[in-house]
Formats: structure tokens, C-alpha cells, sequence
């Protein structure tokens, strides 16, 4: 390893990083047992409980439910954010960093709560989408747009503005520039963000827990009903291709924008 | 991209998307301002507004009728002031004991030359990070459980008996260990960019001048990341006192903080009065923590959020 870190730190950071991934490698684990659930030691592996997840109707509705809900708040939330993101990245208008800060706001503020103020807002506007898949899209694109306006500005702030306007300049149309120029520039960044909003979207916990229903139920709300009653190995098996879909999803940004540089920008950019 | 397309006027010959001048960027926001607005902004604001109505359970739209009740009931009740001590206690314990889990590995992540090394690990934070919270959550149950992992390994050691297992969830520990896992990426990103700002000359000066390492580390590097250790904090209070899903499960509903309280008043008592109080109470919490780490400098540190 690097002989600049001292040593007393590694060892913190080893210890860290385990109890960071243990428990992801232990669903896995659980996931893929033999045994009626998980124990030490592991009892070998079997696919049983992954044919079970397959073979459920609970889980696997709910994991197509959830990911019919990540593609259609992916689309939104990529739509909204690049076009903010492309505001905030050209204006010089006082107020443009608390309209930042208002615009990702929503990813710290308490999920329960923005859950609960829409569900209210669906009932007492009678606008009959209070626990419906629509009441939840609303939900998640509050929720994942930020990820695209964070993504998307970090793309356009390494992004020379100069050539599109050399573009212009050359008798280029506003739109035909932008198309031609400054899009396949910053088409990375978009692709990246939208991967995020896929993955906030369907791993969403908090927002869903007023605005979802029997009938419209996102994976982690299914399994977090199940959980409270029992440890089902299926819903294990079920984290196992949440695993797979997030860490393929983080590996694919990663081919799209440096991730390093991407965390980087963040800083610079504010 | 049709939306850009449809929402920016092509002829005007000075302006246009690129170009500074251009007054028709404004287009450009103003869908997502009317998203914001709607679905946001009024919501919100209809919490607060019910949360001055007079108790009536089943009614949800606000009315005209102004009362203090539902404030003076939650300040006047110590189940209620308890739960909000139990959030902020728990907020502040959390980002604690994250900031000392976070340091080493923020450190070792900034100090990582090979760049695929480096991005392996930046991966790894960032995958727990975007990883659905519930999964997690299983992992942690089934490893601290009264029959989980580390239990059936103390009673394999013949440390502990069948029937009086080490309770390391369900109580205020599990809450911690749980919420330290969901914090802890936020706090890894934040620490990453504030460690890796630090001019690597000054530390060595410092040795230069005589210090030990130990000596170099602490008089020089860890002072210099208080920014990120200061918004770092702030982001993961927040974060913590803002969660549902990690006391429900991890304290299995018996550490009541005010989460837990504004599902239990609404979902199962349909009193929304008081659950937008609650509500309230908790969103001005979290605002207020957030609005002093974006003031402390969020600009200095890193992370997606």
C-alpha cells in the first residue's frame, strides 16, 4: 500500500470499510444460504431462495413496480435538472447559489415529512393520486432531480462555453449550437445523472412510506413490511439484485465520468 | 431534450442558450421552479398552515380557525419534548461517532495516489451510499440480532447463554449503529474533498521543523479539516434526525423519535393537526442545521449532496 499513510490510520480505515460493506456482504450471503436463514457458520449455498424471490409475487411485482417508477422519474428528473442545471451554470444572477440550494434541498430535508406534506396536499386538492403510482413519481423526481442538477453542473463546469459560442459566431442557430456543440460535450454528465436519479429513485424509502399502497408498492417499502415481522431469505435474494443494479449502475458512471474528477468538481463548483 | 428545444426561442440574432445576454435562459428554469412550487413549496407550507388548526382527526385540509393548541399539547407533553430530546441526543451522538469512522477512511481515500486504487475505493463509498437503506438495514439485523451473527458466535465461544443474549439492537445502540451506517458515506465525501485541499507542504514543514508525525498530524492536518469536520457534522445531524426507516427498524418503534412520531399520529391516528406540528418541529430542526452548514462553508467540501 501507500507508505505515506501511517499505519494506525489503515488499520482505522480497514476496520471502517468493514463495517461499511459488512452488512451489504452479508444479504448477499443470506441471500444465496442453504439454510432455513443465515448462520454462523454459513451453512452453504444454494439458489433456493433466489428461485423463491423469483417465484414470489410479492417481491417481483414489487421490484418491477419499483423500477417502472425509476425509468419514469429517470426521464423527468433528467429533463428538469439538465435545464436548471444549464440556468444556474449561465446566469449571473444574484441569488443563483440559494436557488442551488433550494433546488437540492430536497435531498436533506426529512423524507418523512415532504412525504407526508404531499400526501396532505394529494388529499386536500382532491386531486385522487394520494397513493397511486402517479403520487409517487411526484415524490421521487423532488427526490432525484438534484442528483441530475449536481451531476450535470459538475459536466458543465469543466465545459468551455467559448466553443459554443465560437459555434454562433461561425452562423451557428442558438439551438443547432447547442445540439452540435455544447450537448455531446456534456452528454456524459446527463447520462451519469440520470443513472443517479434511477438509483435514488428505486432504492427511495422515506418519501414512499405515505404515498404508497398494497397496490402500488415499491421494493424497499415491501420489504421493509416483511422485515418487521420476519427474516425472509427471499427478500435477501431480492437485495441481491438490488445489489447487482446499483453496483452495475455505479460502475457504468463511472465509464461515463471519472467519478474521482466528478467528487472533485463538486468542490470547486459548490 | 425537446423540452430545451421547445422552451428556447431560436431567432433572436444576439441571443441565444450560449451566449450571456440572452434573456430567454430564464425558460430554461422555469419548469422545474413550477415543479418545485407545486409540489414542494405548497405542501410544505399547507403542513405548517394545518399545524395552527385545532385537533379534528380525519379532516386534512387547513381552515380558517388559528389556534396555538397543537404547540402548547407538544411543549407541554414530556413524551413529546422526551422525543425530541431522544432526536437531537441521537443526531448528535451519531455525527459524532460517524466523524471518528469517517476520518481514518476519508484520509486514507485522500491520500491514495494510484488513481485506480483511489477510484476503487471512491466506488466503494459511493455504491453503500446510493444502496437502498432497507437492504442495509437487513444486513445489520441479521449480523447484531439476538440471534444474529455476533450472538451465535459469543454463545459458539461459550461467552454468553441461549436465553440472555448481548442486546445490541432494538435499544438506543442499534439506532446508532444503524444511522452511523446510513451517515457515514455523506460524512466519507464531505471529509474527501476538505483532506485533499490541504497543501501536503504545510504537514511537511512541520516535520521539517522537527514534529513527529503523530505531532505533524494533529497540530497541522486535523486542524485544518475542521471545515469539513464542522459541515461534515452539521449534514449527518440532519440526516439523522431526519430517519424513518433506521429507528423503526433497528429500534424496533421502542427509541420514539419524532419521525416515528408523525407516521404514528397521521397513518395510524389520522390526526394530522398535530402530526403537521410534529412535522413542523422536525422540518425546522433540519433546515436549521442544514441553513448553518451551507453558512459554514458546504462550497470548501465535497459530496453529492
Amino acid at each position: 500500500m501507500e507508505r505515506h499513510i501511517p499505519l494506525p490510520m489503515l488499520i482505522l480505515a480497514v476496520l471502517g470499510f468493514a463495517f461499511m460493506l459488512m452488512p451489504i456482504l452479508v444479504v448477499v450471503m443470506a441471500g444465496l444460504t442453504a439454510g432455513e436463514f443465515l448462520t454462523f457458520p454459513p451453512q452453504g449455498l444454494s439458489l433456493r431462495w433466489v428461485a423463491a424471490f423469483l417465484q414470489s409475487d410479492k417481491y417481483l411485482s414489487s421490484f418491477f413496480f419499483s423500477f417502472r417508477l425509476a425509468v419514469m422519474t429517470m426521464i423527468v428528473a433528467t429533463i428538469l435538472g439538465t435545464a436548471a442545471a444549464l440556468f444556474l451554470s449561465r446566469t449571473g444572477m444574484i441569488g443563483r447559489g440559494a436557488m442551488r440550494a433550494f433546488f437540492l434541498s430536497p435531498v436533506v430535508l426529512p423524507g418523512v415529512v415532504i412525504g407526508f406534506a404531499l400526501f396532505a396536499f394529494f388529499i386536500a386538492t382532491d386531486m385522487g393520486i394520494s397513493r397511486t403510482i402517479w403520487g409517487l413519481w411526484i415524490g421521487h423526481i423532488l427526490y432525484s432531480t438534484p442528483y441530475v442538477i449536481g451531476t450535470v453542473g459538475a459536466a458543465l463546469a469543466s465545459y468551455d462555453t467559448s466553443l459554443e459560442e465560437a459555434a454562433r459566431s461561425l452562423g451557428a442557430s442558438p439551438w443547432r449550437a447547442f445540439r452540435k456543440v455544447t450537448l455531446p460535450n456534456i452528454s456524459q454528465g446527463i447520462q451519469a445523472g440520470s443513472i443517479f436519479a434511477f438509483i435514488v429513485s428505486f432504492g427511495q424509502f422515506e418519501v414512499s412510506l405515505f404515498l404508497s399502497s398494497p397496490n402500488s408498492e415499491p421494493l424497499p417499502i415491501a420489504m421493509y413490511n416483511s422485515l418487521r415481522y420476519q427474516f425472509e431469505p427471499s427478500a435477501a435474494a431480492a437485495g441481491i439484485f438490488a445489489i447487482t443494479l446499483v453496483t452495475a449502475s455505479v460502475l457504468l458512471t463511472n465509464r461515463l465520468v471519472n467519478i474521482r474528477r466528478l467528487l472533485e468538481r463538486q468542490q470547486a463548483g459548490g | 431534450m425537446t423540452e430545451i428545444a421547445a422552451t428556447t426561442p431560436a431567432p433572436v440574432k444576439s441571443g441565444g442558450l450560449g451566449l450571456r445576454q440572452s434573456q430567454f435562459k430564464w425558460l430554461l428554469v422555469v419548469p422545474l421552479i413550477v415543479f418545485f412550487c407545486i409540489f414542494f413549496v405548497i405542501p410544505v407550507g399547507l403542513i405548517f398552515a394545518t399545524s395552527f388548526n385545532p385537533s379534528a382527526i380525519g379532516q386534512v385540509a387547513p381552515t380558517a380557525d388559528i389556534t396555538l393548541e397543537n404547540y402548547i399539547r407538544f411543549f407541554s407533553r414530556s413524551n413529546y419534548l422526551m422525543a425530541a430530546g431522544r432526536s437531537v441526543v441521537l443526531g448528535v451522538v451519531v455525527a459524532l461517532v460517524t466523524l471518528i469512522v469517517a476520518y481514518p477512511m476519508a484520509f486514507v481515500i485522500a491520500k491514495t495516489r494510484h488513481p485506480g486504487r483511489n477510484t476503487t475505493l471512491l466506488i466503494l463509498v459511493l455504491a453503500a451510499m446510493q444502496l437502498d437503506m432497507v437492504i442495509r438495514l437487513y444486513g445489520m439485523m441479521v449480523i447484531l440480532g439476538d440471534n444474529g451473527l455476533i450472538n451465535q458466535m459469543l454463545l459458539g465461544l461459550g461467552l454468553t447463554s441461549e436465553d440472555a443474549p448481548v442486546q445490541l439492537m432494538y435499544n438506543f445502540l442499534g439506532v446508532v449503529l444503524g444511522l452511523v451506517q446510513f451517515a457515514l458515506p455523506f460524512m466519507i465525501l464531505t471529509l474527501v474533498g476538505v483532506i485533499r485541499g490541504i497543501d501536503p507542504s504545510l504537514e511537511e514543514a512541520a516535520r521539517a521543523l522537527g514534529a513527529s508525525r503523530r505531532r505533524a498530524f494533529f497540530r497541522v492536518t486535523l486542524p485544518m479539516s475542521m471545515p469539513g469536520i464542522l459541515s461534515g457534522s452539521l449534514l449527518v445531524f440532519a440526516l439523522s434526525i431526519s430517519s424513518y426507516i433506521v429507528p423503526a427498524l433497528m429500534g424496533g418503534f421502542r427509541v420514539g423519535v419524532l419521525p416515528i412520531h408523525i407516521f404514528q399520529q397521521v397513518a395510524e391516528g389520522a390526526r394530522f393537526q398535530f402530526g403537521a406540528t410534529i412535522a413542523v418541529i422536525l422540518f425546522l430542526l433540519s433546515a436549521g442545521a442544514i441553513a448553518i452548514y451551507l453558512r459554514v462553508g458546504a462550497r470548501r467540501s465535497g459530496g453529492l449532496a
